[in-house]
Order: C-alpha cells, then structure tokens, then sequence
C-alpha cells in the first residue's frame, strides 16, 4: 500500500457535489445532530451568563459595603453553580450524541465502501491502485468523520458564544463593546494578510517536501544499484541540497505564520487596555459599576477564542469536503449491470463451451479479441500459450464474466452465460491463479473458501490428492493452523496446493488453471503438475500453459501475442503453418 | 528521546534567545492583571484618571515587549525544529545509503522510507512543541503562582483545589481510556486487513461467489470497532465538561473568597479578579504539559525507530585502499565459501569452491532457495561469507577499498531499477566519466540503441522516477547498459535475462560477446536455454554445489541437472539432449 509521501488532504476539484453527497448521506442523522447542536447551544448560553453574575456578585458586595449582603450574594453563588453544572451537562450530552452519530456514521461508511467493492466491475481494479481504494476506506473516511463532528461542535458552539458575548457586551456598556469590535475585524484583517502572504511559502516548503520524499523513495528502493555503482556520495550530496533547501523554505515560511500569534496579541491587548483605562474613566463618572468591568474583560477574553476558532475551520472543512468528494466519487463509480431477471439454470452441466464470433477490447481502441469463435466439447483441455504479458487472462475474465465481450457470446451446453446469473456462471468454474491468495483465517476455513458445506473429511480427502496434506499435517496446529496471504510458514508452491485442494473442495464442473509457477522448488513443482492432472481429468479446462508437455497433451491451443489471439489449433497444426506459435516453440524449447 | 536532543546542540544560543524571549513574554503577559488590579484599587476607586492614563500607557508597553517576544519565541521554536529536523534527516539517509545491503536486512524499504520522512515529521512537531509549550508552561505556571500568592496570599489555596482537581480529572480519565486504545488499533487494523484482501482477492472471492461471507465477516469487525469507539467517546468526551466545571468552579471560588475577605481589606476588590485570572493561567499551563504527557509516548515510537537505524553497527568494514596487487586480468574465485544469515540455523551456501576465468561464461542454476543469488551477493560483498574465501582479480575481497572493489564490477539486478533523470544519466550512474560514445555503443550492446533514438528527445529523454515511463523490457536492456557503460572485468548478471524476450536475449549475448573477451561474466538464470552455452555451469542444490560443468557433461553425470532440464522440456526433447550428451561423453572417451 502506498501511503507515504503525499501529507496534504488536498483540496475537493467538485465542491458542489462533494457538500451534497456529504449532506444527503448524513440525512438520517439529521435529527440527532440538531438535538446535539441545541444542546451544545443551551449549553454556550447557559455558560455566558456567569461572567455576568459574578459580576453582579461583586457590585452587591460594593454597593452594601461595608454592611455585604452575603444573604443576596450566596443566592448568586447557587446560581452560577447551577448554571456551570447544568452547561457542562449540556454540553456533555451534545458531545456524546455526536460520537454517537460519528462512529455510526463511520460504520455505514465503511460498510457502504465494502458493498461497492463487491459490485463494481473487476475492470475498476485493474485500473486503480489498490492502495487508493484502501485508503479511502481508511484515512478519507476518519477523515471525514472526525472533522464533521468536531466542526458541527465547534461552529455551534462558537457562533453561540460570538453573537451571546456581543448582546451581553451591548447591555453592559455599548461604547466599551464598540471598542472591542473594533479590534476583532483589525487582528483578522491583518492575519488573513499575512497567511495570504506565507501560503506561498508554505506552498514552496511542500513542494520540497515532495522532492525529498520522492528522492528518499527512489534511493532507498534502489539501493542495490547505489551499492554497485560506489554512488553513495553523490546520492548523500544530492540529498543534503535538497534537505537544506526545504529547511530554507521551512523557515521563511515560519517567519510569516509566527507573525500571525503577536499580531493578534497586539490588536485584543490595545483593546484590553482601552477597556480599562475607559472603562476606568466610566466608573469614575459614574456610568458604570466596578464589577461590570470584571465582567466585561471576561467576556473580552470569551470573545477572541471563537473567532480564532472559526477561523481555524476554513482549513478543515476543506479537508472534510476533500475526503468526502473521494469517498462518494468512489461510491458513485458505475457498478457491473445488475444479473438479469429471468436467469436461466443448467441442471447437469456437460461442460460443452462455446464463443461466438467474440470481440473483445479493454479500452475500445485496441481490439483484443477479434471475432473469435471456438468449439471446445466436454472434458477438452484448452491450453493458452504466449509470452508474458500477451493477454493470457483475457479468455478467463470473459469466461468468468469478469468482463463482458463488446459482441459476439459464449455458451456453456448451448447456453448463452449472458442470460445466466453472474453466481450461476462462476459456480461453474473452479479457479487456480498464480496469485495464490489465501485469506487470514484457519488453514480449514481456507479450504472450505469454495464449498461451505464440505465436511472435515472432503477437506483431508482434497487435501490428500492435492499433496499438501503432509504440509498441514506438519504445521503446529495443523488444519487449524493459522494462515494468510502473507504468512511465512508455508512456502509458495505449498500455497499454490493449498488453492488446488480449494478448487477440490468446491468440485466444479469445469477448470480453469494458470500453471505459472514461479519460486518453486523442482520438487514441489512436480506436486503441484500432479495436483493439476488429477484437478483437470475428466472436466473441460481452460490452462494458461507454461510447460510443453501440457501444451502439447492439450485439445485446443489458443496463441496470444500483443493482448490478441492469434492463433488456434493443436501443436502439429499450428507447427505445421509455421506462424508465431511455431516460432515461440522453437525459441523456448527446441534446438538453435 | 532525549538521546536525539544532542542534536539540538549546534542551535544552543537559538534556544537561549528562545527560552529568553519566552520569560519576557510570560512575564509581560502576566503582569497585565496585576496593572489591572492596580487600575481597580489606586485607580478607579479613589478617582485618579491620571493614574489609569499612565498605567495604561505602560501596559500598552508591555503589550509591544510582549508582542516582539511572543514573535520570536514561536519562530525560533518553529526554526529550530527545522534545522533540528534537517540534521536527523541526514543523518538518517546518509546512514541508510552508507550501510550495506546486508544491514538493511531486516528493515522493509517502506518502513525505512517511513523512518526518514514521518518519524522525522512526528518528532520535529515535538521538538518545535516542546520549545515552545515545554518552555512555556512550566514558566507560565510558576510566574502566575508567585503572582496569584503575591496579590492575595489568603486565597492561594484555591490553586492547589483547582490543580489537584485538573490533575485528577486527566490522569483519571487517561486512565480509563488509554488500555482501550490498543484495543482499538488492533481492531482497526483488522478492518484494514479485511479491507486489503477484499481487493486483492477480489477474483478469488467473486470466483467462490463469496462477497456475503466477507461481507458478515466485514460487519462483524465494523460493528466491534463502533461500538468499541462508542463506549472509548463517552468517557473521552467528559473531558471538557469537567474541565469547563474545574475553572468555572475556580473562578466562583476566586470571587466569594475575594468578597468575604474585602473586610479586612478593601484592595481585595481588583485583586481577587486579577487572581482569579492567575488560577486560570495556571490551571492552564498544567493542563498543556498533561496534554505533553499524552504526546510524549507517541513521539517516543517515533524516536525508537530512527535510533534502531542511527545505532546499526555495520557488519561489513573496509579497508581505506586496497591491500595487496589485483591481478591484471579478471577472475573470480570461491575457495570452500560457507553462508549463513545472522540468526539463521541452516546455511544457505556450504563449501562452495569455483574459478570463473577472464573470456568465459559461469552460470548458477538451481531452484529457488538453493543459494544462487545469495552466491553473486557475496562478490560485490553486498553479504559478508560466514567461512572461506573469495578472491577478486586474486586478492580477497576483504582486502579491497570499497570503490576500487565496486568499480571492477557491473551488478545488473534482478529487476531493472532505473533512476528519475534522463536516459543518459541512468547509462552513465556508474561511470560518471564515460564520453557520449560511451554511452551510445553500451545502449547499442544492450539492445537499448533503437528504442532510445525514436524517443523524442533520445538520450537526454526524460525518465521518471521509478522508471515508470519504459516498458519492463526497456528498463532492463537500460539497467544493463548501465553495466555495461562502467566497463569493469566482471559482470554479474542476476537473473536479468528473463524480462526480455527470447530473440533480444540472444542478440544481447552476442553482442556482449566481444566485450567480455577480458572480463569475467557471471550469470544467474533460471531457463536452461539461457546458460546453455556457458562454458561452465555451476548446479547448486540446497547451498552445495552439486555439479560443476558444461551443457553436456552435466546431463551425463549430474542428476540435480537432469531434473531441472527435465521439467522444462518435453520427453521427446529430453532424450534428443541426453543423446546429444552421451555423444559428447564418447568424444571426451576417445
């Protein structure tokens, strides 16, 4: 999975969509939230009248000095207790709902994202990383989940506190609260200048940030080539100037961001100090009390937190929409046609296959199959031959349904797979890749993968005739051993019987193998060539070939070059005509 | 941790500056409540205007101070980190391009990959939090102490409530939550790992009609880490209600006391709000370093891994030049070679004894695991040999300077790895000196020359990184002009011939014919086609070598041999070469 290198969230190309798609999936949360925005506004209020009454605490005292009313006062006392109590409460219960709609929201996304990886086309995957796909499962998806509910906290809340702090300031002293206001638009005023100003600093120390990674990646994934050239000092130079480059453009741009603290301090700290010393002037005139002044620098101080606040979630509703834009780009993606409805059924399969003038492309440029047509009777041995990368799997992706020819069909007994249910069509067909993938689970569950009804005994007994039950009989916790894609117990060709075992325990009627068996020993080759003989007896199957002696046994030979058949026949046919098949045998396997 | 702050070290009058400009901020931001408190009581109450004018003017001073202060501490933090973060980096890759193949073993290339860039990452925003916060805080915290107990001594008491409270809640709630957190990760991986083999099994489970079992399989995981996830907010998210209650509580405190103590003193009326603001800052900072603590370990994870790297001890040592007189003319030679990896109980070469002379072809073959590749390893001394020798040119590796070592041989992988930069560069990585022509007849050798010309701009085309832009075939034919462009007495070839295809493999070795009339080729294949010509063929089964010969004299006498040109060619074909080989046994008779 490739996950390192890009940092940046990005931001979203289609906002419009990103912001309805993000809207209409949360929809049935919808009621939830609103209760936890309530709350999480009762809660703000609830908790702006306390600056407001302790003030008031101190005006009983100095107005009843020296005779306090502490009688009045301790009544205040209870209530900013109740109050704080009760907006911790509130606010409690707000950020507990919307955990609740976070992890909920999170749980449908994830299931949502699994769902359409079982519906989309195979052709999706072939073109996109698997990486990417994983990623938006993962990191878009946490992404997006937490940033909404810390958002949907933070603007409630904020907003709240913004418009609650200015009517309270208002009614203490209206030209106090105009000075205040007046310094707020100056300190964000001057702050979007100066972010303005490092963004192009902050874009460079990115850019040379990606450099390094790039330049990290490619020298240590070709470290060998570095070792056997003696090119590890100009690799350690190349690195250090781009190292110092970045620190440059690390600096530069923090002298603009670290502006951005002092300035701010500067224009709410001219306010404070305005504050007193008018606010000073105003009790001596008497316009106003002592404790409205305690209470009206609180409620400065409450003042500045919001804005900051507000203006931090710019950056991360664009990550939000960004991480929505991919995950609903993807769960918009068009799935495979759905099965049609009247499917048929084929009750006892003879396993007679056959195409029909079948053209095939992948990209509708370049023609792959070009009106192909084949016979292939029940129990024949099909064997498809060319070089790497010719294409060999395209007859199985058709056959599988995997992709669906552009014209032309095929048939199984006469019947065309197109009107068959996917699930009815692949039923039909046992799978033995290369690509030997086994899932983390018990060796068991493995086994079972095909066919879930398979007693403990079929498995042994399938186990048997693919050779590989000597291999799980030696594991610590044999057929209950653990095992999986990647696991280093077993070896490669051991996992390649255990796949041919699986293909034994589902019992289909047809087969369809791919005989490449790199990175196995000569041994285990000779196993695995037993298991495919006894695999292959007695059913049609389609072999991607790699040994002659298959080649050379089999009915049918489908010749793929460039992504395209070729040619067909069998081996003295297709010798006899002297074409691309003859030449690829004799420059394999015969003498120079 | 700490152990990497030495390299902190060149930046120390920064991060006096910075813990300077610090104190000058912390003291100037808290000496505004007490000119508050001051305006309060000699101020406002008595009626003197002058007086609130001219404390005025000096808390707007002390505003300014603040303000440069609060300017350099963050960019001096901000700065330091970066050039803190600039050394380790360097000192990471140049450690990592510096080791040998063999150290680097047992670190995947990702997660080294990892280890240079997010690690560095992680602890750079430590280093530049720590600056500041880890400076900050504690100042913080003690400057408001002696100022909160000077203002109103009587009332001290309702820091060390407020303290212990804020302290409870966190440790508390840490408490609860933090045991969960492994939980969850090993949870979340799961659905990582479910996630990873839906995809990558996706033709295997459409295949089996299988997408319902992965399916339930799926949910089960999700429905786990929801509700997991549930029960870890709940007790999360009492956070800040609790603190919300600690300060407000505080403040309260901070009034009645302040109120019921205004008998004894009127002052106590602008000095209980000042304190009460003390309580705040202080209740703060301690807050921010509980909030370090969290981090701390985090950051620490990060610190192992790059200390895992930085503390490798090179296995391998080189001498400063090369000791003794390499022969002029190439060979390669194993004398009884034993290998073994570190930690490793069975051997994976065993008594391996062979020459390869200038002008001819020596070819490895055997399975997979039987040692093939180990064994060319070992002759740039990418692996060290447990046991014996292997003399170069006749003088034993270990006896070279590595660059004079290197340079006499041309190492083309397995895989064709090329570099992002031009088609020229790539060809000259090794011979950084080569002429144009250099460049031009080693593509010609490599059946490079043709495709490389109708690239638009040929040799100075673009490649980019990872060589994504050519084709698998090209990036080997580029790899070995690579090689070839070097000029060296040895070439080792690991496997390269297998991504071309047959007819430009044999072009190649024709073509290479001529210039390795001097030098020694060593060849790794797995086609018998491909070493069939070699002049001697070296069969290794399991570490040992099991054969040593050529073509026709390994069929008459070597039955590992046998078997391997058995299961590649036909029965027919197989008894043609074995009477082919029995031929050439009579002829060696006579």
């Amino acid at each position: 999975m490739d996950r390192h290198g890009s940092t940046t969230a990005g931001k979203a190309k289609d906002i419009k969509f990103a912001l309805k798609q993000f809207l209409k999936s949360i929809k049935p949360w919808r009621f939830m939230i609103l209760l936890s925005v309530i709350l999480a506004i009762g809660s703000a209020i609830l908790a702006l009248f306390i600056p407001k009454i302790l003030g008031d605490m101190t005006n009983i005292a100095v107005n009843t000095y020296p005779e306090i009313d502490f009688g009045s006062i301790g009544r205040k006392v209870v209530v900013v207790v109740i109050l704080f109590l009760a907006s911790a409460l509130l606010n409690y219960g707000q950020a507990f709902i919307l955990a609740v709609v976070s992890a909920k929201y999170t749980e449908h996304l994830r299931s949502e994202i699994i769902d359409k990886i079982s519906r989309l086309p195979i052709s999706y995957f072939d073109k996109h990383k698997y990486g990417d796909t994983l990623s938006r499962m993962t990191n878009d998806v946490d992404v997006l989940t937490t940033s909404m509910s810390q958002e949907i906290a933070d603007i409630s809340l904020s907003i709240t506190t913004l418009i609650g702090v200015m009517i309270i300031m208002l009614s203490i002293s209206v030209p106090l609260s105009l000075i205040s206001f007046v310094a707020i638009p100056l300190s964000v005023l001057a702050v979007g200048k100066i972010t303005k100003f490092a963004q192009k600093y902050f874009r460079e120390q990115q850019n040379t940030l990606g450099a390094l990674n790039s330049e990290i990646e490619e020298d240590y994934s070709g470290q060998i080539v570095i070792k056997s050239n003696s090119y590890e000092r100009t690799a350690v130079a190349s690195f250090g100037a781009v190292n110092q480059k970045l620190a440059k453009a690390a600096e530069r741009a923090q002298i603009f961001s670290s502006l951005s603290f002092p300035v701010t301090h500067i224009f709410t700290n001219l306010a404070y100090v305005a504050i007193c010393i008018l606010g000073g002037k105003f009790v001596i005139d008497g316009v106003i009390n002592i404790g409205d002044i305690q209470a009206f620098i609180q409620y400065v101080s409450r003042f500045n937190r919001p804005i900051t606040e507000v203006a931090a979630t710019t950056a991360t509703i664009q990550s939000l929409l960004a991480a929505s834009e991919r995950i609903f780009e993807f769960l918009a993606e068009p799935e495979e046609e759905p099965d049609t409805e009247k499917s048929l059924t084929i009750p006892d399969v003879k396993g007679e296959v056959e195409f029909h003038n079948v053209c095939f492309s992948y990209n509708k440029k370049q023609p792959v199959i070009k009106n192909f047509s084949a016979t292939i009777k029940p129990g024949m041995k099909v064997a498809i031959v060319g070089p790497t990368g010719a294409g060999k799997t395209t007859i199985i992706n058709l056959l599988m349904r995997f992709y669906e020819p552009d014209s032309g069909f095929i048939t199984i007994d006469g019947e065309p797979i197109r009107e068959m249910k996917r699930a009815d069509v692949r039923r039909l067909f046992g799978m033995v890749l290369q690509d030997t993938w086994l899932f983390s689970g018990t060796v068991e569950e493995n086994l079972r993968y095909g066919n879930q009804s398979a007693s403990y005994n079929d498995i042994v007994q399938a186990a048997k005739s693919s050779n590989v039950n000597h291999v799980i009989e030696a594991l610590p916790k044999t057929y209950k051993s653990m095992i999986s894609e990647d696991s280093d117990n077993i070896s490669a060709g051991e996992k390649q019987l255990i796949t041919i075992a699986r293909a034994m325990v589902a019992d289909p009627p047809m087969m369809i193998l791919d005989e490449a068996t790199s990175n196995v020993d000569t041994r285990t080759e000779q196993l695995i060539q037993d298991s495919f003989e006894k695999l292959t007896h007695g059913r049609t199957s389609f072999v991607i070939a790699h040994r002659l002696s298959t080649i050379r046994n089999s009915d049918l030979i489908l010749v793929m070059r460039d992504g395209a058949i070729v040619e067909q026949g069998n081996h003295d046919e297709l010798l006899a005509t002297g074409g691309f098949y003859a030449e690829l045998y004799n420059s394999q396997f015969a003498e120079n | 941790m700490w152990k990497l702050f030495k390299y902190l070290k060149p930046y120390w009058w920064q991060v006096v500056i910075l813990v300077l400009a610090t104190v000058a901020q912390v003291y100037t931001t808290l000496q505004l409540p007490a000119l508050m408190a001051q305006i309060i009581n000699d101020g406002i109450v008595p009626g003197n205007m002058d007086y609130i004018w001219s404390m005025g003017l000096i808390m707007l001073g002390l505003t300014a101070l603040s303000a440069v202060a609060a300017f350099l501490s963050s960019f001096l933090s901000a700065r330091v980190g970066a050039y803190f973060s600039r050394d380790l980096r360097a000192e990471i890759f140049a450690k990592i391009i510096n080791a040998g193949v063999s150290d680097l073993k047992e670190f995947s290339t990702a997660s080294l990959i990892t280890r240079t860039t997010n690690d560095v990452n992680q602890i750079q925003m430590v280093i530049t939090m720590l600056l500041s916060m880890m400076i900050r805080s504690p100042l913080f915290c003690i400057i408001a102490l002696v100022m909160a107990i000077q203002t109103a001594p009587e009332m001290s008491w309702i820091i060390a409530v407020g303290v212990t409270a804020i302290i409870c809640s966190v440790v508390l709630i840490m408490a609860l939550v933090i045991p969960k957190f492994k939980v969850f990760q090993t949870i979340v991986d799961r659905i990582t790992l479910i996630t990873r083999e839906n995809l990558t099994g996706l033709r295997v489970i459409r295949a089996f009609n299988n997408e319902k079992l992965e399916k339930k399989k799926f949910e089960k995981t999700n429905d786990e880490l929801t509700k997991l996830l549930i029960f870890i907010d709940r007790i999360l998210e009492l956070q800040n209600p609790l603190i919300g209650i600690i300060f407000n509580g505080a403040t309260l405190l901070c009034s009645w006391v302040g109120i019921s103590l205004l008998h004894q003193d009127f002052s106590y009326l602008g000095n209980m709000s000042a304190f009460a603001q003390y309580v705040t800052f202080v209740m703060m900072s301690f807050l921010m370093m509980s909030m370090l603590f969290v981090m701390l370990p985090r950051a620490n994870v990060s610190a192992e891994r790059i200390r895992e790297v930085l503390d490798l001890n090179f296995k391998i040592h080189w001498r400063g030049e090369t000791y003794g007189v390499p022969s002029k003319s190439a060979s390669v030679e194993f004398k009884n070679v034993d290998f073994c990896y570190p930690g490793a109980a069975e051997k994976v070469l065993s008594n391996v004894s062979f020459v390869a002379e200038a002008g001819k072809t020596t070819a490895f073959i055997g399975s997979t695991g039987s040692g093939k590749s180990t064994l060319i390893n070992l002759v740039p001394r990418f692996y060290e040999a447990t046991d014996g020798e292997i003399l170069i040119n006749g003088v034993s590796v270990k006896d070279y300077e590595k660059d004079d070592l290197i340079s006499r041989i041309g190492f083309v992988p397995q895989h064709g790895i090329l570099f992002s930069g031009s088609v020229e560069s790539n060809i000259m990585f090794g011979a950084p000196n080569a002429s144009k022509a250099d460049v031009i007849r080693a593509a010609e050798i490599a059946q490079a020359k043709d495709f490389v010309e109708k690239l638009p701009q040929k040799y100075n085309s673009r490649i980019a990184q990872g060589g994504t832009n050519v084709s698998g075939g090209q990036k080997q034919r580029l790899s070995i002009a690579r090689a070839i462009c070097k000029k060296p007495d040895i070439f080792i070839f690991d496997d390269a011939f297998s991504a071309l295809d047959m007819k430009t493999d044999a072009k190649l070795r024709a073509a290479l014919k001529p210039i390795t009339e001097n030098a020694v080729v060593l060849v790794v294949a797995q086609r018998v086609s491909t070493i069939k010509d070699a002049e001697q063929i070296v069969v290794l089964d399991n570490g040992r070598v099991a054969g040593k010969g050529c073509h026709l004299d390994l069929l008459n006498k070597c039955p590992v041999y046998q078997s391997i040109v058995k299961s590649q060619l036909s029965d027919d074909e197989y008894a043609h070469e074995l009477k082919l080989a029995n031929k050439f046994a009579e002829k060696g008779a006579k």
